[in-house]
């Protein structure tokens, strides 16, 4: 029961994470990490990385719906740009650089080309509120895999048929395998995913939630609405460069079906079930949104063993699924799993006292 | 020059077709202030609903012969001359298709307004009043939950459906040039046009229309004008799966049946939001000059350019009047 | 840590276990694993769904003669809804689930240009799949995957040559907007330039539910004499001639593999009248109902009468599931090779192993024996379809590209 968060110096009052049980958290988690990379199974680590990559893009799609309150429907996008930000860089300037060094100017170029782009799709937010900017950001998201699919930049995107993308390599370590892609995406989801509680508790992070709240009383409080609304956008969609990115080094080869309408509702329905506005929202989200697909279809194989008859049927009851797991959590629990998590710890902390 | 001509023509006859798919869209909006993202999948199973009562109710083994095919003997006499593709043996064969045409709309009317319903009152009202967000995101989930209960129900399979009107096919010269046509596309733009304008005059005209627009304008002074709110939202809704069902089996008869007459929505939505949310005006000229645009874009540049037109004229509307063209501004209370 | 004697025995048990390990995995496997992904859902189920017993088929007939040498073979199939991305992550489950993955059937063109550059050293495996892509044809860099029937350049090389034969001067590609449709765009185009061929359209459509009336006015809009329509499986092609000839349009058409499938014609023709009389296109085996039929198909004939009675599949294998029988077969005839020279089944022997497959008689799928050239086999012939006779019937000798 914890009785009382004090502090004795300022220092430890400015602490990201105050307390034993958020420091253990952390550490228990790394060591779980740890012990995926060097004990998994090949599937463990599959879903592992997807996991991984799909948590850091939900992190910014949070920022920007969950702490902001701009609504957009189109960051598989950014995604993609990120993605394919990587394989261009490879293929032109990153051809004369090393090897070891390619990868590790490729990454923060993706992340700063995604920025720029969430800046400029970032635009109708200053025109639009509300439904309107969900239908720009929608209209955004067709129109960049439209570009990227066009002959015209088929040398440089490889068109509609996809490109191959280059395995990762940091300074010199080759990551071929999956288990060493998954170190390095573990490292940068939980990285990223301090950023984000960091960021929350600087003057930009509070100036996004003055916006969210009320934004035109944030203008009268001298927040630019200007400047902050690109500023989230331009985070957010650095978010999903980075998981581009990373997606592109995982897998070897990328289309951009992959980017389309399909993966942006995904990732907006991460964040509903997994609670916005919260940092362990997106954690959340990502599990039950991976999961519940791999478990319906281990179901499935239980149940069918191999026979394609029960198989037709494993997709249509995954979309179910997934529409139902959207619209169960709006209507009973709209601010999702960080909210039950939150009254379990309450509880727990009060009890024996108080129940509930 | 005939060339365009042909292109705009079908363009418009597209147009009308959104022109349909809108109607639904604004009348749910204005009635209720949410914005249907699946409104596409409504259409779809209305379309999946016409084919089963056209299609597969007639080839059951309990249905009666007639149904199927209606062949009455002086039709056959008047057919066995006639050559293959003729208009009057495409009116004819129309004529026997008839029984089961009229079973499949009343069909799908009725089970797509039923589907309408059933979603209003289960989805809809526990969401009345709550964040712009939450109503959309609802509906998205009802995208993949209608989507995956299409195919389970009705495997993907692109069959062929009869279509509402004889498919003669008209040519004439205009300009110099030829202009094909499929008699019965021109048929089924004009059901798409009688039917928008017939609800925009009913909820000009009528009580129920009345009833429409004022629980549009002020909930609360509907509410206490003695209108039953919630009936006008199940009306809005059931109104909303009518017209699509129509529009479902519009499109079957026009591209056949699949999953992807969902993705029509997103588009109509594009242009629902250039037209201006609550205006039937609005979408109308938004939906003409899309779909022309679209027709002349596929003749200039191919189909894949055509299809990201309705985004980039949203996109393009949006910066400029952020209401859409005849979009009423939304006001905000401070 | 103290060690005590429960300590020492659970830790040499341990240790026994990882030390004995390799010796346990080089004993013979109890059995193989084929694993499919299927198109169940989406645009082109129905095809789907018509192969997915065929594969069962192949399982029983193949344990029947020994599986591969010996040992039973077991085949499951998953869904991937046409969606290459969703063939791949059925692949990378297959690998990391499945041990004994010896060989893998993918369902699409896409798929397999996206699992490509992933078939490298451990998560290789021999692939047939559905696509006849010419870009997998190339044992240098993509030594896995094989075509069981030559490519969709060169059905398309063929159906022009034959254009030109008949004196046609125009030629329109209509084809659907998927890597399956587009592939032997550009080679056909260089083809009819060289044969003096004018295209006079290129018209993408969606693979399902596509906007008949808009491309059907296209096409009369162009004027083409003939039409060749590439990527479509069992909708979009007839509805396209359908329109075609309701507008009196004396385009002739032409067609690939996928659309090439008798029971499709014979449902359109019941439904809307003889409009595909006429139609032609490159199949590369006998049709099941082909009066010489060999071996092959008559023992498919007895086991689908007994197995599937009251299905489509009773007296009748569509070219889907020929496709398929015919792609797993070469894999199989490989990996019985390579288990016959007592070699380990690995995707590297099986791939070598592909390359011996010379004048190799089919059992019945061809009307003579082939041989595996650069990972396809380029044997096929020219049929067409009457509406009398409800069947296609060859117009051509057998051809070797």
């Amino acid at each position: 029961m914890i009785t009382g968060n004090l502090k004795s110096s300022y220092a430890a009052d400015e602490q990201v994470l105050d307390n034993r049980w958020k420091r253990g958290f952390l550490l228990a988690c790394l060591a779980g990490l740890a012990a995926i990379a060097a004990f998994g199974n090949n599937y463990v680590i599959l879903i592992a990385c997807q996991m991984g990559i799909m948590l850091i893009a939900v992190t910014g799609v949070n920022v920007v719906i969950g702490y902001t309150g701009l609504m957009s429907l189109g960051h598989a996008a950014f995604v993609a740009i990120g993605a394919y930000a990587v394989v261009i860089f490879h293929n032109t300037a990153g051809a004369w650089l090393p090897d070891s060094v390619a990868t590790v100017v490729a990454i923060p170029v993706a992340v700063a080309v995604s920025a720029l782009i969430g800046v400029i799709v970032g635009l109708p937010s200053l025109r639009v509120k509300g439904l309107y900017l969900a239908v720009a950001t929608l209209s955004a998201n067709f129109i960049v895999i439209f570009l990227i699919e066009q002959d015209v930049f088929a040398p440089w995107t490889g068109g509609m048929n996809g490109i191959n993308t280059p395995a990762p390599n940091l300074l010199g370590w080759e990551m071929d395998t999956r288990r060493e892609q998954f170190v390095l995406i573990a490292a940068l989801a939980v990285l990223s995913l301090l950023a984000a509680q960091n960021l929350f508790r600087t003057r930009v992070g509070r100036a996004f939630i003055a916006i969210r709240d009320r934004d035109y009383s944030a203008e009268i409080l001298g927040i630019s609405l200007y400047r902050y609304k690109l500023m989230s956008f331009a985070i957010s969609a650095a978010y999903c460069g980075l998981a581009g990115a990373l997606f592109a080094y995982f897998y070897a080869r990328i289309l951009p079906e992959q980017f389309e309408l399909d993966l942006s509702l995904m990732l907006v329905a991460a964040i509903i079930v997994g609670g916005m506005g919260r940092t362990m929202g997106p954690v959340f989200g990502v599990i039950v949104i991976v999961m519940v697909p791999e478990v319906i279809t281990v179901l499935f194989g239980a149940i069918a063993g191999g026979g394609a008859e029960l198989a037709q049927i494993r997709a249509p009851i995954q979309e179910i699924a997934f529409g139902a797991l959207i619209v169960g959590f709006l209507l009973f629990e709209p601010f999702g799993i960080t909210h039950i998590t939150d009254r379990a710890l309450r509880a727990l902390n009060r009890w024996p006292f108080a129940r509930g | 020059m005939g060339q365009i001509l042909q292109f705009a023509i079908n363009g418009l006859m597209s147009g009308a077709i959104y022109a349909l798919i809108a109607v639904g869209l604004v009348s749910v909006f204005k009635a209720t202030r949410v914005v249907n993202f699946a409104h596409g999948y409504l259409i779809m199973f209305g379309a999946y609903f016409y084919f089963t009562f056209a299609v597969l109710v007639p080839q059951a083994a309990w249905a009666p012969e007639w149904l199927q095919s209606w062949r009455p003997e002086w039709m056959l006499a008047m057919r066995a001359d006639l050559p293959m593709f003729s208009p009057m043996a495409a009116v004819l064969d129309w004529l026997a298709n008839l029984p089961r045409i009229v079973l499949g709309l009343i069909g799908a009317l009725v089970c797509n307004a039923l589907l309408g319903l059933l979603i209003e009152r289960v989805l809809m009202r526990p969401l009345m009043g709550q964040s712009v967000f939450a109503m959309i995101m609802l509906t998205v989930g009802l995208i993949s939950i209608l989507s995956g209960a299409a195919q389970l129900i009705w495997t993907s399979d692109a069959e062929f459906v009869p279509s509402l009107a004889p498919n003669t096919p008209i040519r004439f010269e205009l300009f110099g040039s030829m202009i094909f046509l499929f008699g019965a596309d021109l048929a089924n733009m004009v059901i798409a046009l009688l039917i928008f304008g017939g609800i925009v005059l009913m909820v000009r005209y009528t009580k129920s229309g009345i009833a429409i627009r004022a629980t549009a304008e002020d909930q609360s002074t509907a509410y206490s004008m003695g209108i039953s709110v919630p009936r006008v939202f199940s009306r809005a809704w059931v109104l909303a799966s009518t017209t699509g069902a129509v529009a479902g089996a519009i499109l079957a008869t026009r591209n056949g049946i699949s999953p992807s007459l969902g993705l029509f929505g997103f588009s109509v939505l594009a242009i629902v939001l250039m037209g201006g949310l609550d205006s039937y005006l609005g979408v109308f000229v938004a939906a003409m000059v899309v779909g022309v645009l679209e027709a002349l874009t596929q003749w200039q540049f191919g189909g894949e350019w055509a299809g990201i037109v309705p985004y980039v004229a949203v996109l393009l509307v949006i910066l400029v009047r952020p209401y859409g063209l005849f979009g009423s501004k939304e006001i905000e209370r401070i | 840590m103290r060690l005590n004697r429960r300590k020492f025995l659970v830790t040499s048990a341990a240790a026994s276990t990882v030390l004995g390990a390799p010796a346990i995995l080089r004993a013979q496997p109890s059995e193989y694993v084929v694993a499919a992904s299927l198109p169940l859902t989406g645009p082109f189920a129905t095809a789907g769904q018509l192969v997915a017993p065929a594969l069962r088929m192949f399982e029983a007939l193949t344990n029947q003669d020994g599986g591969i040498g010996g040992v039973p073979i077991r085949v499951t199939a998953e869904d991937s809804g046409y969606i290459p991305a969703n063939a791949l992550a059925n692949y990378q489950r297959a690998l990391a689930t499945e041990e004994n993955l010896v060989m893998y059937f993918g369902d699409s063109t896409g798929f397999m240009k996206l699992v490509a550059p992933e078939l490298r050293g451990e998560n290789a495996r021999l692939m047939g799949s559905t696509s006849f892509a010419s870009e997998l044809a190339d044992p240098a860099s993509n030594p896995y995957q094989y075509l069981p029937g030559p490519s969709y350049e060169d059905q398309f090389d063929i159906l022009l040559n034959q254009i030109k034969d008949e004196g046609g001067s125009t030629v329109a590609f209509i084809h659907s907007n998927t890597e399956f449709g587009r592939d032997p765009l550009a080679h056909g185009r260089a083809t009819a330039e060289e044969l003096g061929l004018r295209i006079v359209l290129e018209e993408a459509t969606r693979e399902q539910g596509a906007d008949i009336p808009t491309h059907v006015t296209q096409l009369a809009q162009s004027g083409a004499d003939y039409a060749i329509l590439q990527g479509y499986v069992t909708g979009v092609w007839p509805q396209l001639i359908g329109g075609a000839r309701q507008f009196g349009l004396p385009t002739r058409f032409m067609g690939t593999f996928w659309g090439m499938e008798n029971a499709i014609a014979d449902r359109v023709t019941d439904e809307a009248g003889p409009i595909l009389d006429g139609y032609s296109g490159v199949m590369p085996y006998k049709y099941f109902y082909d009066p010489e039929r060999g071996p092959a198909y008559e023992r498919f004939a007895a086991f689908q009468k007994e197995a599937f009675a009251g299905s489509p599949l009773e007296n009748y294998m569509p070219t889907w599931g020929l496709q398929a029988l015919f792609s797993l077969q070469i894999g199989l005839e490989a990996l019985r090779r390579v288990a016959d020279k007592g070699l380990e089944l690995t995707a590297d022997n099986a791939a070598e192993a592909l390359a011996e497959l010379q004048d190799w008689d089919t059992g019945g799928f061809f009307g003579k024996p082939v041989s595996m050239v650069d990972n396809k086999i380029g044997t096929g012939r020219v049929y067409q379809y009457s509406a009398e006779t409800k069947l296609f019937s060859p117009t051509s000798d057998w051809f070797t590209v």
